[in-house]
C-alpha cells in the first residue's frame, strides 16, 4: 500500500512538473510599474503589454516625475523598494538612479533599431520615444519664430515662458543641449533671462501660459503642444532651425526586482515594433528607426537633434542649476 | 483649575489615545529627523551642516516667514472681522454668507491659484470685457510675494473665522451690557472689551493660519516660481526633483526647519493666550446683536461684493475653463461644450472612484478624529498644562510640514508590514487614511481643547455626583458641551481632506486615487480643461454635502454646524 | 418728577408674557425693591428699564425723557443708567481701576482727573489701594463693591441692581446689604433693586413692588405690604404666616370687620369698603396667641421648628385641618408635636376681594 502511495505521489509530482514548465516559460505574476506618463497613455501602454503577456498582472503608480522619484527614494531608504520597472520622463533621473546603483542591466534587450544615444551603454535604461522640445507660439503673436535665436528678439521681450530645470529633469536636459550647441552658446539662457523670460514649473504650466495668452512664446515638449492644438487651442508648434533637444522617456528595471522575467518582457514590449507603434498612436515620435512617426509629424531624419551627454550633464547638474537660479531667481 | 482625579477606565482610554497621538504624529516626524541626522543608518550631521550653511536655504526660510506671516495677518483681518460682523450685528442672510465664506476651503490651493491666474491674466474674459486686461507679456499682477500673501490670506480666513466665532459664542453677555450701561458705543465696546477678550481665539486661529501657510505648496508653486520667489516648500521640491543621493536627508532637514518655524508660531500663540482667561459657568450665553440701522445695507453690500470678488469670480473663471474645448480658446456661446464634464464623469474611470474615495477618506478621518479628540481633550483638561501643551505641539508638526514630506515620512514608516500585526498598509487606501489622521489631527483637537478650557469643572462634577461613569459622562455631558467646537473641527478636517492633493499624490495606489490625485494627473498632462471640470464637480459635490449636513443638522443641537448663526 | 416711569409696559418672549401691563413710578432718590419668585419677570423689567430689551407695549421714561416707546428708543449707552449685574460683570482683562474708570474714559476723561475720580470711588466703597488688582484676585464681596464703585464713578442718577447678593455667602449678605444702603446714601441715586429674597427687600427698601406672573401685584412700603397685603400672592410671598378662608359677617366704620373663622367670630382689620361674604384672611404669627382652654379654638401641633431663642410652631385648627397656622413661642416653653393647643386670634387682615 505504501508503495502504491509513493508511486501516485511520484506521478503527481511529474505531472505538476510537466504542467509547470510551460507556465514558467511565459512571464506571469505581478509587475509593479512606476511611471510619469500621462494617465491615459500609461493605461494604454499597460493594456498593450498585457495583450501580449496575459499572464502578468500589472500594478501602476503614476504621478509626476518628482513624485515618482520621491516615492522610489523613500522606499529605497526604508529598505524595501516596490517597483519592478520604471518608465519616466527623462534620462537624467535614470542616470542618477544608475549612479546610485539602483538599476539592473538587461544586456539582452534588442536595441538594434534604436539610435545610439537613445539608450545607456551599460544597458541599464532604454529610451522608448523621442520627445522633442521646441517652441510653442500663441496665434496672436506678431512675430513667428523659426529659431531659438528668435526668442531673444525685442518682440519676444517678456513674452517667453520656459519650464524650470530646477523642477524638471527634462528641462535640465534641454538646457544642457542648448548650452552645448556652438550656434547658441553657453550664455543663451543668460540672454533669455535678460530678455525677460519667465521660468515656470513644468511643461503643463508653459502650455497654460501660452495657450492662455499670458505669454506669446514658450519652450515645451512637442506632444503637449500638438495635442492642445489638435483639440482647438490657439497655438502652433515650431521645430526650431538650430535643432531640437530630445528626451527619450526611458524605461529601466530596478535592482532587486521580484519578477525579472516579467520586467524583461515589459522592456521588450516597449522596444518592440508593436510597442513603438503604440507610442506613435499616442502621438509621440518613435525611438525605433523602422517605425513611422505619427501623421503630420516631420520625418525624424529631417530633424536636427542637438546632442547631449547625459552622464556629463549629471555631473555638472548642481552647477547648472545654481547658474539658472542666479539668472531666473529661486 | 484641576479636575477630579481619574479612575482606571479613564486612565486606560487616555493612555490609548495618547499612544495613538504618538504613533500618528511623533513617529513619522521622528523618522524624518532620523533621516536628516542619520541617513543610511549612520549618524552624519553633514547634511544638516550643509543646510544650515546654505544661503539659499535661509533666503527661502525668510521668504517663507514673510509670506506666512503676511498671509496669517490677512486671514486674521478678514476672518475676525467677518466673525464679529456675523456674531454681533443684525445683518441678514447670515447662513448663506457664512456658507460662502467657508468656500475657499472647498477648493484645493492649486486650483484656486490657477483660477486667479486666469482671472487676472491678459486672456481673462472679465478683464477684457472691462477693458482693463493687462497687455500680453506683461508681468502677471499676482506673481510674487504679494499675490502669494493675498491668496494665502483668502484661503486661511475661514479657519480664523471659525476660531473667533467659537470664542465669541462663549463671551458672557453681561460683559458687553455692562459696557453699554457705562455709556460705551458699539465700536468702543468692540475695541476695548470684545477684541481684548477674543485675543486667545484670534491667536489660535492666526496660528492655525500661519502653520497652514508655511507648508502650503500649491500657491507658492504657481505664483512664486514664475517670479523666482522661492519658499522652503518649493525648495524642498527642487531637492526632490534633483534626486541626489542625499536628497531625502536634505528634504528631511528642511522639513525640520519648517517644524521649527511652526514651533515659534506655537510659542507666540501660547504667550498671547496666557494673558487672557475668561471662564463661564453657563453652557453658553447669547451674544447681543447690534442694529446697524442705515449702515446695514451698505455693510451687507460690502460683504456680498467682497465674497463675489473673491469667490464667485475665480470660480466663474474655473467654470469658463471647464466649458471650452481646449486651453486658450475663449468661451463664446457658440463654442461652449460639456465634453470635458462628459469625459471626466463617464469616460475617465478614475473620476468617480476618486470622488468616492475622497469622500469616504475625508468623512472617516473627520469622524475618527472627532471621536478621538473629545475624550483626549477631556483627559488633558484634567492634567498638567505642560502635557497639554506638549500634545498640542506634537499635533502641529504633521500639519506644518509640506504634504509631500508627510507622505515620504509615511512611506518610511509604513513600507514594511506593521510589527505586531504583520499586515502591510502600504499600497492600500489605508495608508492615505493614516496620513490624513496624522495631518489633520490638529484641526480636530485644538477647538475641543479650547472649548474644554472654558467650561467650569462643576458641570462635570455634578455628573459624577449623579453616579455617571467615565464613558457616560463623555457621551452625555462633555460631548454635547463641546459639540459645536468639535463639529466645526470635524467639518474643517472633512473639507481639507477632501480636497487634499500633495499627500495622496505620493501615497495612492491602483483604485485608491483621490480627487486631488486626479486633478494633479490631468493638470500635469497638460489637460487643464478636464482638470477644471473635475475641480468644478468637486466644489459642487462638497457644496451638496454641506447642504445635506445642513438639513440633518436641524435635528441636532443648535449651533452645531459652523454656518448656523 | 419721577425718576423712572413705566406705563402699561409689556414684553413677550414667544407665547410667554414675561412682563404684562406693568405701570410703576419710582420717585427720585427712592429705593425701590422689586420682589418676586423666579420667572416672575422682574429681571426682564430691569432689562427693559436699562434698555437691553425693547418693550412690546407701553412706554418707559427716565425723568422727563421718553426712552422706550412705540416711537422712541434710546440705546442703553445713552441712558446714563448704572447697572450692577448678578455676576458683577467685571471685565477680566482690566484692573479694578480700569473697570471703575471705564465709564469715565468713555466720557473722555483722562489723566489726573480720571485717576482722582477713580480713587474717590475706591475710597467710597472701602477698596482704597486695590486699584491695580485684577477682578479674578478679589473676593465676591470686593467684586460687588467694585461694581458699585463703577456706578459711583459714573455718577449715575439711576442704578439698577439685579440680585446682587445671590452669589454671596449667607453671612456676607447682611453686611453687603448695609453697604448697598450706604451706597444709596452716598450717591443719592434712585435704586431699583431686584430680588427674590423678601428679607432683603423688606429690610432696606423704601417701597417694594411685588411681582408675580409678569404683573405687579402691589407696590407699597414694607410695613404696608406686611400688614395689609392686597392679595393672596403678596400675602404668601411677603413674610411668614397663613392665608385662611373665612367669612365677613359685618363691617364696621373703624377699619375692622367681623369675620367667622375656625368656628368663632373675630374682629379683624379690613380695608374701607370691604363687603360681606367669603374672604381670605392674612394671619401673621404674631396675630396668634396661646390661651387657656375654652377661650379659643383647638388646634393640633403638626411641626415644631427650633430657631434658637424662639421656636416656630405649626398647628392645624380642629375646625379646619387643611389650614396650617404658624406662631412663635419662647423656646423655654416647649410644645410637643401632636399636642393640642388652644389658640386665639389677636389680629389679622382681610385680604380685599377682587
Amino acid at each position: 500500500m505504501m508503495k502504491s502511495g509513493l508511486v501516485s505521489w511520484l506521478i503527481a509530482a511529474l505531472a505538476c512538473a510537466l504542467v509547470a514548465v510551460p507556465v514558467a516559460a511565459a512571464p506571469g505574476g505581478k509587475l509593479v510599474l512606476y511611471t510619469s506618463q500621462p494617465d491615459r497613455d500609461a493605461q494604454r501602454t499597460v493594456d498593450g503589454f498585457r495583450k501580449k503577456n496575459p499572464g502578468v498582472e500589472v500594478e501602476i503608480f503614476r504621478s509626476g516625475t518628482t513624485e515618482v522619484m520621491s516615492k522610489l527614494m523613500a522606499e529605497i531608504a526604508a529598505g524595501s523598494p516596490r517597483a519592478d520597472v520604471l518608465l519616466i520622463a527623462d534620462a537624467l533621473s535614470m542616470e542618477r538612479l544608475k549612479a546610485a546603483g539602483q538599476l539592473q542591466a538587461y544586456p539582452q534587450a534588442d536595441v538594434s533599431e534604436l539610435p545610439a544615444d537613445a539608450y545607456d551603454k551599460a544597458k541599464t535604461y532604454f529610451g522608448t520615444k523621442l520627445i522633442t522640445t521646441g517652441i510653442i507660439v500663441n496665434r496672436q503673436a506678431t512675430m513667428k519664430p523659426t529659431s531659438w535665436k528668435d526668442l531673444l528678439k525685442p518682440e519676444a521681450k517678456g513674452q517667453v515662458a520656459l519650464p524650470s530645470p530646477l523642477y524638471s529633469g527634462a528641462a535640465a536636459i534641454h538646457m544642457g543641449a542648448l548650452r552645448e550647441d556652438a550656434a547658441l552658446g553657453p550664455d543663451f539662457y543668460a540672454r533669455l533671462a535678460h530678455n525677460g523670460a519667465v521660468a515656470l514649473r513644468g511643461n503643463g504650466a508653459v502650455l497654460n501660459a501660452v495657450a492662455g495668452g499670458q505669454k506669446m512664446y514658450g519652450i515645451i515638449v512637442e506632444f503637449m503642444a500638438l495635442n492642445a492644438k489638435a483639440k482647438g487651442s490657439p497655438v502652433d508648434f515650431v521645430f526650431p532651425a538650430e535643432g531640437v533637444s530630445i528626451v527619450t522617456e526611458p524605461t529601466a528595471i530596478l535592482r532587486g526586482t521580484k519578477n525579472p522575467e516579467a520586467a524583461h518582457a515589459f522592456v521588450d514590449f516597449l522596444l518592440s515594433k508593436e510597442g513603438q507603434e503604440l507610442a506613435v498612436s499616442q502621438g509621440y515620435f518613435p525611438a525605433r528607426r523602422d517605425v513611422k512617426p505619427p501623421p503630420g509629424f516631420p520625418d525624424v531624419a529631417t530633424l536636427r537633434i542637438l546632442p547631449v551627454d547625459i552622464s556629463e550633464l549629471e555631473k555638472r547638474d548642481e552647477l547648472n542649476k545654481k547658474r539658472f537660479a542666479e539668472l531666473f531667481g529661486g | 483649575m484641576p479636575w477630579m482625579p481619574a479612575r482606571r477606565g479613564e486612565r486606560l482610554t487616555f493612555a490609548t489615545l495618547l499612544g495613538l497621538v504618538v504613533l500618528l504624529a511623533v513617529v513619522p516626524i521622528a523618522r524624518l529627523a532620523q533621516e536628516a541626522l542619520a541617513p543610511h543608518g549612520k549618524l552624519d550631521v553633514g547634511v544638516l551642516d550643509d543646510v544650515v550653511h546654505s544661503p539659499a536655504v535661509w533666503h527661502a526660510a525668510g521668504n517663507t516667514l514673510t509670506v506666512s506671516l503676511g498671509g496669517a495677518a490677512l486671514a486674521i483681518l478678514l476672518g475676525a472681522a467677518f466673525a464679529l460682523l456675523v456674531s454681533l450685528t443684525d445683518i441678514r442672510a447670515k447662513k448663506p454668507l457664512v456658507f460662502c465664506f467657508m468656500m475657499p476651503l472647498l477648493i484645493a490651493p492649486q486650483v484656486t491659484a490657477l483660477a486667479w491666474i486666469n482671472l487676472l491674466g491678459p486672456n481673462s474674459t472679465l478683464l477684457r470685457a472691462l477693458g482693463i486686461a493687462p497687455a500680453p507679456g506683461s508681468a502677471h499682477p499676482l506673481y510674487g510675494p504679494g499675490g502669494i500673501v493675498l491668496l494665502l490670506g483668502l484661503e486661511q480666513a475661514p479657519v480664523v473665522f471659525l476660531a473667533v466665532r467659537a470664542g465669541l459664542r462663549a463671551l458672557p453677555r453681561d460683559l458687553v451690557e455692562a459696557a453699554q450701561a457705562a455709556g460705551a458705543r458699539p465700536w468702543r465696546i468692540v475695541r476695548t472689551i470684545v477684541l481684548p477678550l477674543m485675543m486667545p481665539s484670534v491667536a489660535a486661529g492666526g496660528m492655525l493660519a500661519f502653520v497652514g501657510s508655511i507648508g502650503n505648496f500649491g500657491i507658492p508653486a504657481f505664483l512664486g516660481i514664475p517670479a523666482g520667489f522661492t519658499v522652503l516648500v518649493t525648495l524642498i521640491y527642487q531637492r526632490l526633483a534633483g534626486f541626489g543621493t542625499s536628497a531625502l536627508s536634505e528634504v528631511a532637514a528642511l522639513s525640520l526647519l519648517l517644524a521649527l518655524i511652526a514651533l515659534c508660531g506655537l510659542a507666540l500663540n501660547g504667550w498671547l493666550a496666557r494673558r487672557r482667561d475668561v471662564r463661564v459657568t453657563a453652557w453658553t450665553t447669547a451674544t447681543p446683536e447690534w442694529t446697524l440701522g442705515r449702515l446695514r445695507g451698505a455693510v451687507e453690500g460690502a460683504c456680498w461684493s467682497g465674497l463675489f470678488l473673491v469667490l464667485a469670480l475665480p470660480f466663474a473663471a474655473l467654470v469658463a475653463t471647464a466649458l471650452v474645448p481646449a486651453i486658450g480658446v475663449s468661451l463664446t456661446p457658440r463654442n461652449f461644450t460639456l465634453a470635458n464634464f462628459h469625459f471626466v464623469l463617464f469616460d475617465y474611470a478614475a473620476t468617480r472612484r476618486a470622488f468616492l474615495n475622497s469622500a469616504s477618506l475625508a468623512a472617516t478621518a473627520a469622524v475618527m478624529l472627532v471621536v478621538m479628540a473629545v475624550p483626549l481633550g477631556y483627559s488633558l483638561a484634567g492634567r498638567r498644562s505642560s502635557l497639554r501643551q506638549a500634545v498640542g505641539f506634537v499635533a502641529e508638526l504633521p500639519y506644518a510640514v509640506p504634504g509631500v514630506v508627510l507622505a515620504i515620512a509615511m512611506i518610511l514608516c509604513l513600507l514594511r508590514p506593521l510589527p505586531l500585526l504583520g499586515l502591510s498598509l502600504y499600497s492600500t487606501i489605508w495608508i492615505i487614511l493614516v496620513a490624513y489622521l496624522s495631518r489633520f489631527m490638529l484641526l480636530a483637537l485644538r477647538p475641543v481643547t479650547n472649548a474644554l478650557r472654558q467650561i467650569d469643572p462643576s458641570l462635570d462634577e455634578a455628573a459624577r455626583m449623579s453616579g455617571a461613569r467615565y464613558a457616560r459622562r463623555v457621551m452625555t455631558v462633555i460631548m454635547p458641551m463641546v459639540a459645536p467646537s468639535a463639529v466645526a473641527g470635524g467639518m474643517l478636517v472633512f473639507l481639507m481632506a477632501f480636497n487634499e492633493l500633495t499627500v495622496s499624490a505620493l501615497l495612492w495606489s491602483s483604485g485608491s486615487e483621490t480627487v486631488g490625485v486626479v486633478l494633479f494627473s490631468l493638470e500635469q498632462a497638460g489637460d487643464a480643461v478636464s482638470a477644471a471640470a473635475v475641480a468644478v464637480i468637486a466644489v459642487v459635490v462638497t457644496l451638496g454635502m454641506m447642504l445635506l449636513s445642513n438639513g440633518l443638522a436641524s435635528r441636532v443641537a443648535r449651533g452645531v454646524l459652523p454656518w448656523q448663526p | 418728577m419721577a425718576a423712572v416711569t413705566l406705563e402699561h409696559v409689556g414684553k413677550r418672549f414667544g407665547a410667554l408674557a414675561a412682563v404684562d401691563d406693568v405701570s410703576l413710578r419710582v420717585e427720585a432718590g427712592e429705593f425701590l425693591a422689586v420682589l418676586g419668585p423666579s420667572g416672575c419677570g422682574k429681571s426682564t423689567l430691569l432689562r427693559l428699564i436699562a434698555g437691553f430689551e425693547r418693550p412690546d407695549a407701553g412706554t418707559i421714561s427716565l425723568g422727563e425723557h421718553r426712552v422706550s416707546g412705540p416711537d422712541a428708543f434710546v440705546a442703553p449707552e445713552d441712558r446714563h443708567v448704572g447697572m450692577v449685574f448678578q455676576s458683577y460683570a467685571l471685565w477680566p482683562h482690566m484692573s479694578v481701576a480700569g473697570n471703575i474708570g471705564y465709564p469715565l474714559r468713555v466720557q473722555k476723561l483722562a489723566g489726573r482727573e480720571l485717576a482722582r475720580q477713580v480713587d474717590a470711588a475706591l475710597d467710597a466703597v472701602g477698596l482704597t489701594g486695590l486699584g491695580d488688582r485684577r477682578p479674578a484676585e478679589l473676593s465676591g464681596g470686593q467684586r460687588q463693591r467694585v461694581a458699585l464703585a463703577r456706578c459711583l464713578a459714573m455718577k449715575a442718577r439711576i442704578v439698577l441692581l439685579d440680585e446682587p447678593l445671590a452669589n454671596l455667602d449667607v453671612h456676607l449678605r447682611a453686611r453687603m446689604l448695609a453697604e448697598i444702603a450706604a451706597f444709596r446714601t452716598l450717591s443719592k441715586a434712585t435704586l431699583v433693586y431686584v430680588t427674590h429674597d423678601q428679607a432683603e427687600a423688606l429690610g432696606v427698601a423704601d417701597r417694594v413692588a411685588v411681582m408675580a406672573g409678569g404683573r405687579v401685584r402691589q407696590v407699597a412700603a414694607p410695613a404696608a405690604l406686611y400688614r395689609t397685603p392686597q392679595d393672596g400672592v403678596v400675602s404668601r410671598f411677603v413674610g411668614p404666616g397663613t392665608v385662611a378662608r373665612g367669612e365677613v359677617t359685618q363691617t364696621y366704620a373703624n377699619g375692622h370687620a367681623a369675620v367667622a373663622l375656625f368656628g368663632r367670630e373675630w374682629q379683624i382689620r379690613s380695608a374701607p369698603g370691604q363687603g360681606a361674604g367669603p374672604v381670605e384672611v392674612c394671619i401673621r404669627p404674631e396675630d396668634v396667641a396661646i390661651v387657656s382652654p375654652g377661650n379659643g379654638f383647638a388646634a393640633s401641633v403638626a411641626r415644631v421648628l427650633y430657631q434658637g431663642g424662639r421656636t416656630v410652631v405649626e398647628a392645624a385648627p380642629a375646625s379646619d385641618p387643611g389650614t396650617t397656622l404658624s406662631l412663635s413661642v419662647r423656646s423655654s416653653e416647649p410644645v410637643a408635636p401632636g399636642a393640642t393647643l388652644h389658640l386665639s386670634l389677636v389680629d389679622g387682615w382681610v385680604i380685599p376681594g377682587r
